[in-house]
């Protein structure tokens, strides 16, 4: 294991951190978030030895024309493991020999599955069987990407989640997700050493085709806003996400913890709906004024309605989105600026402008 | 911390100066009711040469004389043996003081200014007219002095080091909330002040009369001027007093209540405005519960719509806390020394309503709680017992009927599932705007000085005015509001400005 070295960080008070280690490994890496962050891994030439895990062999094959095409190294080496990461045989594929100069970022989850028992096989089996094959491996740091979710929503408009709070999970993914993170600290107490990020709603380049709804609707002023859209909303632009899971891969002391990983500050869902809009008009679009004004209890009828059928164990996206859009989700990163030395470096206007730009070059219809 | 009777100062009033109340009485100025607000306004007035008469319902009895927090202190000191219920999905259980002094002698005596921000509110959305809040807190620096606010000299007790040790391991404010109390020759154990103790004695030497076992039941009321009072003295028989100007200081239950008695209409009694509370009790490996006193730290993080703080905690209170989960929790109550009791206060934006009925003695009093205070309780809940588990508590007990213990933090995400706030005992000891001051048409009931809209000579100057509840401990507003309101009257020679 190398030895903490002391590396300046920008705006942030000195902190110790390790060197890239010789393994990478990275699971959900075809995923939105696995792209932003395998993209960065691929740019850094202190990453000799990348192992990313796939879900099916289309998606590898996918996975590997994307590495192709961003690879800066081509002396390093690339594996892509293809394997369900809910299977208790995958992690220990995964993990099999990568010796203990190895970090682990568990990036792999799902958020809109079409029944809630997928949650748990995901979220929280898959993470229980990795961390305890990291642990098994003796791998240096696995990196947790968990949510907000088991937190569920701030009480009131200007409540704002602190470092460290009570479980509240929001519905099923929520629960998976903090079963998740139990499953981890169940592993930390067995000798893991694991990092939990929580990042809340992310927006970036990678995105999946269906987050263009998104830009969609704001273009149309149909973006649902409930009440005067006063509720506040924490985002994190992905390249910010990847910047502080990185800071929790490569920090030592952040061993056995958990980050909130998000933009400096919460937005306003007014404001932004009125950024995007403004991003949009900037990229040379054509935005029609917000019309779709929906009283607050619509969003309570969505809850609950959400609520409902998840009890049957069905998931509804819209009726979800919606239910959730009456809530304020804001947190606090003043400790992860502190303890891992995170300093989120792009906001909201030239985050949405980025990612307007990188879906217009990849053809998509806004 | 016991206050051994030794160490209590001889009273500054003796006994035989408070009056018993008789069938007729008459005074240039009554103020009905003898806390924070009709104490102070007594002593402004009387030292400024006025005739006063205050007249209260509950009995004078020593400060220090009886247990705090005891029962024997419920039966004596507070209305209804401190059982008085505002109804609601939950009903909202709050007590009033009724004794001489008021509630003033049986809090806890924390005292905290009211905010720069808010008093800017109230000023602006009210429309409350000459009101400088810099003159107020000027105002605030007299009180201090007179009530003598000061922190402890000496340690914290162990339930207050708890609040304190928690919030620091989660990087959360917390400070001491400084009290009324005096500290005579240094003494670690303060001997707390109090009314009867400060304001009252002052206005009596300055030749106000207090009268005490005296209810205020209606107030003969004829276009908007009032001249005398029907009374019920403490054996029942009726009597009148007359007068040339009234003061209604009861509090925000008493006071809306007695002008709709007396058939005065207006916005009165419409926006009862609470701290809602929700308890819990933690149990610690050391024995740290002190019966007699309550911690004098408050967490402040989540301020102002969240707050926490330390609960009485003698071993009835802590029975108390653990009955809504009685079933599990009992066996808790024998380790009752290892136990003490905390609370998270919210800000409400729910609203509750004090309606008098013709021939019922006491008002009806109703609350409704938002979805959004809902989850606040259970949020405020929850982030407190994490605190307790951060202090080193070994088992939590939230009251609400239902709650599992807490002892890990799996256990945090299984109570918030299993809380309801319509399942929990909520209560409430601030209670306030019945009658909201300024000038804004619709929702004040009194005038930017506190004189009751469309009345000439009827005024209300207490808890009542504060136009919402203000995130804090709001005796402190009270007092300053009204001697603020009282130097007016005094100043404008008893008519309106």
């Amino acid at each position: 294991m190398p030895d903490p070295q002391t590396t300046p960080v920008d705006a942030a008070p000195v902190i110790a951190t390790w060197s890239a280690p010789r393994t990478t490994v990275v699971t959900g890496a075809a995923g939105w978030l696995g792209r932003a962050l395998t993209h960065r891994l691929l740019a850094d030439p202190q990453r000799p030895h990348l192992r990313l895990l796939a879900h099916s062999t289309a998606e590898a094959d996918d996975l590997r024309r994307f590495v192709d095409q961003h690879d800066a190294a081509a002396q390093r080496r690339i594996d892509i493991i293809i394997g369900d990461v809910a299977r208790a045989d995958t992690a220990a594929r995964l993990l099999y020999q990568v010796g203990a100069d190895t970090d682990v970022v568990h990036t792999a989850g799902i958020i809109h599955p079409r029944r809630v028992r997928q949650f748990y096989e995901i979220n929280t089996n898959g993470t229980r069987h990795l961390a305890a094959a990291a642990r098994d491996a003796g791998v240096r740091r696995f990196v947790h990407v968990s949510s907000n979710s088991p937190f569920g929503t701030n009480p009131d408009t200007g409540d704002t989640f602190r470092h460290d709070e009570p479980f509240h999970p929001y519905l099923g993914y929520g629960d998976s997700k903090m079963q998740g993170e139990m499953a981890v600290n169940e592993a930390v107490a067995a000798g893991l050493d694991a990092t939990i990020v929580r990042p809340p709603w992310f927006y970036g380049p990678f995105q999946p085709p269906r987050q263009t709804t998104f830009f969609r609707m704001v273009r149309n002023g149909k973006f649902p806003v409930i009440g005067t859209g006063q509720q506040r909303r924490s985002m994190v632009y992905v390249d910010n996400l990847v910047d502080g899971i990185l800071c929790a891969e490569l920090t030592p002391a952040a061993r056995g913890k958990g980050y909130w990983v998000a933009d400096q500050r919460a937005y306003t869902v007014a404001e932004i709906v009125e950024t995007v809009g403004r991003a949009l008009v900037d990229e040379g679009l054509s935005v029609k004024p917000p019309t779709t004004h929906l009283p607050n209890v619509a969003a309570l009828i969505a809850e609950v309605g959400d609520r409902v059928l998840q009890r049957v164990g069905v998931y509804q996206q819209q009726l979800h989105v919606l239910g959730e859009m009456g809530h304020t989700i804001a947190v606090d990163i003043s400790r992860t600026t502190a303890e891992i030395g995170y300093v989120p470096k792009v906001e909201l206007y030239e985050g949405m402008r980025r990612s307007i730009r990188w879906c217009l070059d990849q053809g998509l219809e806004l | 911390m016991t206050v051994s009777p030794a160490a209590v100062p001889p009273a500054t009033v003796p006994p035989a100066a408070v009056l018993r109340a008789t069938a007729a009485m008459d005074a240039d100025v009554l103020i009905i009711g003898s806390g924070a607000g009709g104490a102070t306004t007594a002593a402004v007035l009387a030292e400024a040469g006025l005739d006063v008469l205050v007249v209260e319902e509950g009995e004078w009895v020593e400060q220090g004389a009886l247990v705090p927090f005891s029962l024997e202190q419920m039966d004596r000191q507070y209305r209804a043996g401190g059982v008085t219920v505002a109804l609601g999905l939950p009903s909202i259980a709050y007590t009033e003081g009724r004794c001489a002094g008021g509630g003033t002698e049986v809090n806890s005596g924390l005292y905290w200014r009211p905010p720069g921000d808010v008093l800017q509110r109230w000023r602006e959305q009210f429309r409350i007219v000459d009101f400088d809040p810099d003159e107020l807190l000027a105002i605030a620096d007299e009180v201090e002095r007179d009530i003598s606010v000061c922190p402890a000299p000496g340690g914290y007790t162990e339930p207050s080091e708890v609040l304190r040790r928690g919030a620091d391991a989660l990087g959360w404010r917390n400070g001491e909330i400084p009290r009324w109390m005096a500290y005579p020759n240094d003494q670690p154990h303060g001997q707390r002040q109090s009314m009867t103790r400060t304001y009252l004695p002052r206005a009596m030497r300055a030749g106000a009369r207090l009268a005490v076992g005296c209810r205020v039941d209606r107030l003969r009321c004829g276009a908007g001027r009032a001249s005398s009072a029907d009374t019920t003295l403490a054996d029942g028989t009726p009597g009148t007093i007359t007068f040339r100007h009234v003061f209604v200081c009861g509090g925000a239950i008493q006071s809306p209540a007695l002008l709709q008695r007396s058939g005065i209409r207006g916005h009165i009694g419409r926006t009862l405005a609470v701290h809602p509370t929700v308890k819990l009790a933690a149990r610690f490996p050391e024995a740290l519960n002190v019966p007699d006193d309550v911690p004098v730290h408050q967490v402040k993080e989540f301020a102002p719509h969240l707050s926490f703080g330390g609960s009485a905690s003698n071993p009835g209170l802590v029975a108390l806390s653990l009955l809504d989960q009685w079933a599990t929790f009992q066996q808790a109550v024998t380790q009752w020394q290892h136990i003490s009791v905390y609370y998270a206060a919210i800000t409400s934006e729910g609203l509750g309503r004090v309606r008098s009925f013709p021939r019922m003695k006491d008002p009806v009093v109703t609350y409704g709680l938002t979805l959004r205070d809902r989850a606040l309780l259970r949020s405020g809940l929850a982030r407190l017992a994490l605190l307790m588990l951060e202090a080193g508590a070994l088992e939590v007990y939230p009251s609400f009927k239902g709650a599992p213990s807490v002892r890990n933090r799996r256990d945090l995400a299984t109570m918030q599932q299993a809380f309801s706030a319509t399942r929990a005992s909520v209560m409430t000891v601030h209670l306030c705007s019945t009658v909201p001051m300024g000038e804004l048409e619709g929702r004040t009931g009194a005038d930017s000085f506190g004189l009751v809209h469309g009345c000439s000579n009827i005024y209300v100057n207490d808890a009542s005015l504060l136009p919402t509840a203000p995130g804090v401990n709001p005796q402190a507003s009270v007092m300053a509001f009204a001697i603020r309101n009282a130097r007016h009257f005094v100043a404008s020679g008893g008519r309106r400005a």
